[in-house]
């Protein structure tokens, strides 16, 4: 008899705390507050960066994974010359391609560590590239996250013909600086 | 039923309680956060900077991911002005583009004769033996110059004209380093008409063998001011500059 009830209190326990756990587990949403996206461009007479404050994102966390989706339009970004920022969009496509979507997938063990490593799924310019293990860094402020980090960009994964000046093209790499703050919704 | 047989079946039931829950739980939780299929396990790219593959389509919103549980453009609330594509003002772009450069080269070029005119000006007048100004010109120095600011005026307008008729793009109020270039237009665009009307005065006056007089006397200052505006025209669009040819990259 003694044996039964601690098996009715076992499986009453399990019927109980299990599903809180899997609830735990299951979906978490984020959205993000606040971004600075910064493109840098170098050529020997002019270093350059354009920034946008127009990105936006939602991430969603199943299944011990994550899925981040950050968006952005390329004419927000503003390098402090008009006359550049068109010729970057007309470069970059950006008319005809005007969004910038990066889609970011790593484990939900990484979410609460200093470094998260994503791998990135680019869309720009009408093509698509991916980078693996980038590395962003993780910090904890308040209710919210902030994460920075840089993605790799370069103009010849996204077939941008280089701009030049004075004949001289800019340099092939066009790092990008994020920093987006998070909250969990 | 005897006593064993129902001890069987509540711990059966229990146990069919303790695993169905859990599912059940899970299964809301993914129908509130609008997914009801469940996500394949994700394969991390196996490449780094795998080449594109996506053929060439207006940037709509993606459609529906590999799975419902990743979020799509349309979570992020963009308008569709935003997220379309639009060839037109593309194209209009990419020939803004190719006017621009034009008239950058043009405009680069334009210097070399526009240096020349202006150092050859003072050489219009023709020098007596003891260094004064004689009141008839050499008419090889005054003709070259006259050529020289003739072949600068007019790859000067047909620069201008390449800025002038670049397609305007709509909605993009301008600021930065291109507002003074254009604003210095207005010293320089004036100055390339006076220039020339003033030295064909000055021209005419000099051939009727008197010294030059009047407005025409303006002509060197004029132009002289017409370059600098053009100059400084020029190094205002490049601004700011940054000479680092020497450092290690």
């Amino acid at each position: 008899m003694k044996r039964n009830s601690q098996l009715a209190f076992l499986s009453a326990f399990l019927a109980l705390f299990v599903p809180h756990c899997a609830a735990t587990q299951s979906d978490t949403t984020w959205v993000a507050d606040q971004s600075t996206l910064s493109y840098h461009m170098s050529h020997p007479m002019h270093e350059v960066d354009g920034t946008s404050h127009a990105a936006r994102g939602k991430g969603v966390c199943h299944a011990g994974w994550c899925d981040f989706l950050i968006a952005v339009p390329v004419k927000t970004f503003d390098s402090g010359d008009t006359n550049r920022d068109l010729h970057m969009t007309e470069a970059t496509r950006g008319a005809q391609f005007p969004m910038v979507l990066v889609r970011a997938h790593f484990a939900l063990a990484e979410i609460a560590s200093q470094w998260i490593h994503a791998d990135l799924e680019v869309q720009f310019a009408g093509q698509t590239a991916h980078y693996t293990q980038v590395p962003f860094e993780r910090t904890q402020q308040g209710n919210e996250v902030r994460i920075t980090g840089t993605i790799p960009l370069t103009c010849s994964d996204f077939k941008i013909e280089r701009p030049s000046f004075l004949t001289v093209p800019i340099k092939n790499e066009i790092p990008v600086r994020v920093d987006m703050t998070w909250r969990q919704q | 039923m005897n006593p064993g047989m129902l001890s069987l079946s509540l711990r059966a039931g229990i146990l069919t309680l303790s695993l169905f829950i859990p599912t059940l739980a899970i299964a809301q939780n993914s129908a509130t956060a609008q997914a009801p299929q469940q996500k394949p396990a994700p394969q991390p790219a196996a490449q780094q900077q795998t080449p594109p593959s996506q053929p060439e389509q207006p940037n709509a919103p993606s459609p529906a991911s590999s799975s419902s549980q990743e979020p799509s453009l349309s979570d992020l609330g963009f308008t569709p002005q935003q997220t379309q594509g639009n060839p037109k003002l593309q194209a209009e772009l990419n020939k803004r583009t190719e006017m621009l450069k034009i008239h950058q080269r043009l405009g680069l070029i334009t210097l070399a004769p526009m240096a020349a005119t202006l150092i050859t000006g003072p050489m219009a007048k023709a020098k007596g033996r003891n260094g004064q100004t004689i009141t008839e010109p050499s008419n090889a120095n005054l003709d070259f110059h006259a050529a020289l600011g003739g072949a600068t005026t007019a790859l000067y307008f047909t620069t201008a004209s390449y800025a002038i008729f670049a397609p305007k793009i709509p909605n993009n109020p301008k600021h930065g380093a291109i507002r003074f270039h254009e604003a210095l237009s207005f010293v320089h665009g004036p100055g390339m008409i006076l220039t020339p009307i003033l030295g064909y005065d000055a021209y005419k006056q000099e051939n009727a063998g008197e010294k030059v007089h009047g407005i025409a006397s303006l002509h060197g200052p004029v132009a002289i001011a017409t370059v600098c505006a053009y100059g400084t025209s020029i190094v205002a669009v490049s601004w700011p500059i940054h000479l680092k040819f020497w450092e290690k990259r």
